[in-house]
């Protein structure tokens, strides 16, 4: 069998808060394979988001996170991240917010015009180069904000709640621009969601999170012809039945967490 | 109920100045207040125009603009690099927070007169004066700001090979812009108001020893004079930072709001 791409081994997170300390994971375990898109889906709260950050290299914790079976020690250019809130640098315009991860490799400008300019393109905000993030609308700073991280050609993707913040209608077209992206470039793909049916939409495989302290209870392949319309996918009957599946097994595990 | 709806036209708003200058003027002429310790704003203009003509104002106006030009840049440099070290290195945050917040409400100019017996009558004490002034509001905004950068700003940034060196000049500063210009701009107003009290108690020159002086000799009228002066290039300095703030910070969400207070 092929090395895994991302290996998540027994990996335990605890916060100190005023209130003494709060497990976030305990020994959770994932592993995902190259060119897999994986969503991690559970209730609020459950850590999927900090599970992510630890795969970032941005949090530390207990256990190991071996990317390409080197342990992760910090943030790295070969993970590319995309945040809720955007995340983009307010004084750049939106050009040099692109060009940025290029600039911080030392890329001469002559060689990161046209990487950048394609960038643009790709996203469809041609004209809107020389704007600074305050001056667009969320769907257009999500865009930036992945057109930024793709600059680097990273291998790997962590995507957190990437479209949490957009309206219904933008979240449809992102959501198939993130796909025909990664149709594209068939990076690794692991994104937290809180929506099931984004989820089902665009992942091979979805991972059910417990509630705190989270652990992966439950995984789901999902086999979808990717090259059919948005309106085929959602009205198929394969669609539904692992949307369905994976719906009642997040309410069961947020459900369980209420104590009411 | 034209007044509100002027509100934004320049010469509406000059009507109270105007108001209180003729109120100020109707005080002396009618002899309430000793003409001869309030003088009425016309003599003030007259003492005004004939100060300008003469070099003696400007030659002490640049001297007290050097005072408060090297105090605000020394004060904004370093405070600016105290207030980054202090947000971002928690040693350094834990020896110099003590200092900072012990000295951050005393009156700078509480200290002039020490300042004068360690650096004697002239430059180096007013400087250290208002280098001391500045320094205090550009280091806790300056922290401020840092300390506020996002958290998804900081990993974005290494997640895009920002090194550590540089996370410091391409990220939290940056970030700390609009702070650091709030500090800039308190520091401006502060730096004058530090380099006019030194020269009043230990100079032999300066806006302030004019001042003094006038004060001394009974000539109020200049006096108030040489406090125009100083009035008009405090102001106009202001308006240049709120200017160049602006333009630095273009891309803030303050950009969008066009009038300055």
């Amino acid at each position: 069998m092929n090395r895994p791409k991302i290996e998540v081994r027994r990996l335990s997170k605890s916060y100190v808060t005023d209130r003494g300390a709060v497990l976030a994971l305990r020994d959770t375990d994932l592993t995902i394979a190259e060119g897999e898109f994986v969503s991690i889906v559970g209730p609020s709260g459950c850590g999927k988001s900090t599970l992510l950050y630890i795969v970032g290299g941005f949090l530390p914790a207990d256990g190991d996170v071996l990317v390409d079976g080197q342990v992760v020690a910090g943030p790295g250019t070969d993970r590319g991240v995309v945040f809720q809130e955007y995340a983009l640098f307010p004084w750049l315009t939106v050009r040099d917010n692109i060009a940025y991860g290029l600039e911080q490799q030392g890329m001469v400008a002559v060689e990161r015009t046209p990487i950048v300019e394609r960038l643009i393109a790709l996203i469809g905000l041609k004209g809107f180069e020389n704007r600074y993030p305050r001056e667009l609308s969320g769907g257009m700073k999500q865009r930036v904000a992945i057109a930024r991280t793709l600059a680097c050609d990273p291998a790997i993707l962590l995507l957190d709640e990437p479209l949490g913040a957009l309206d219904a209608q933008t979240r449809e077209i992102m959501q198939d621009e993130l796909l025909r992206i990664w149709l594209n470039t068939r990076k690794t793909v692991l994104m937290v969601t809180h929506d099931v049916t984004e989820a089902v939409y665009l992942s091979n495989r979805i991972c059910v999170m417990s509630a705190r302290p989270g652990q992966i209870v439950e995984e789901f392949t999902v086999e979808l012809d990717r090259s059919k319309s948005r309106e085929d996918i959602f009205l198929s009957e394969a669609f539904n039945k692992v949307r369905n599946e994976v719906w009642l097994c997040v309410r069961r595990q947020a459900m369980a967490e209420e104590p009411r | 109920m034209s007044l509100r709806l002027d509100v934004k036209n320049w010469f509406v708003r000059t009507v109270p100045l105007v108001v209180i200058i003729g109120v100020w003027q109707l005080l002396s002429g009618a002899k309430i207040v000793d003409p001869a310790f309030l003088p009425a704003p016309s003599a003030v203009f007259a003492a005004f125009a004939d100060l300008l003509s003469g070099g003696e104002i400007t030659l002490n106006l640049l001297i007290t603009l050097f005072r408060s030009a090297v105090g605000l840049v020394l004060g904004a440099v370093s405070g600016a690099w105290i207030g980054l070290m202090m947000a971002r290195s928690e040693i350094f945050r834990a020896y110099v927070a003590p200092i900072v917040g012990g000295t951050y409400s005393l009156p700078k100019s509480a200290l002039i007169p020490l300042f004068a017996l360690w650096f004697g009558i002239g430059n180096v004490t007013a400087i250290c004066a208002v280098y001391l002034a500045c320094l205090l509001p550009m280091i806790v905004n300056t922290y401020h700001g840092v300390i506020t950068t996002p958290k998804v700003l900081t990993w974005s940034a290494e997640a895009l090979g920002t090194g550590k060196r540089q996370m410091l000049t391409r990220i939290y500063l940056r970030h700390a812009l609009p702070d650091i210009f709030t500090g800039l701009r308190i520091s401006l107003g502060f730096s004058f108001v530090l380099a006019i009290s030194a020269e009043m108690i230990a100079s032999t020159s300066g806006i302030g020893k004019l001042m003094f002086m006038y004060g001394e000799n009974g000539t109020y009228d200049y006096m108030f004079g040489a406090l125009a002066c100083i009035i008009v290039v405090a102001f106009l300095a202001d308006r240049a930072m709120v200017a160049i703030s602006a333009w630095f910070l273009r891309w803030h969400e303050s950009a969008a709001r066009t009038e300055a207070a």
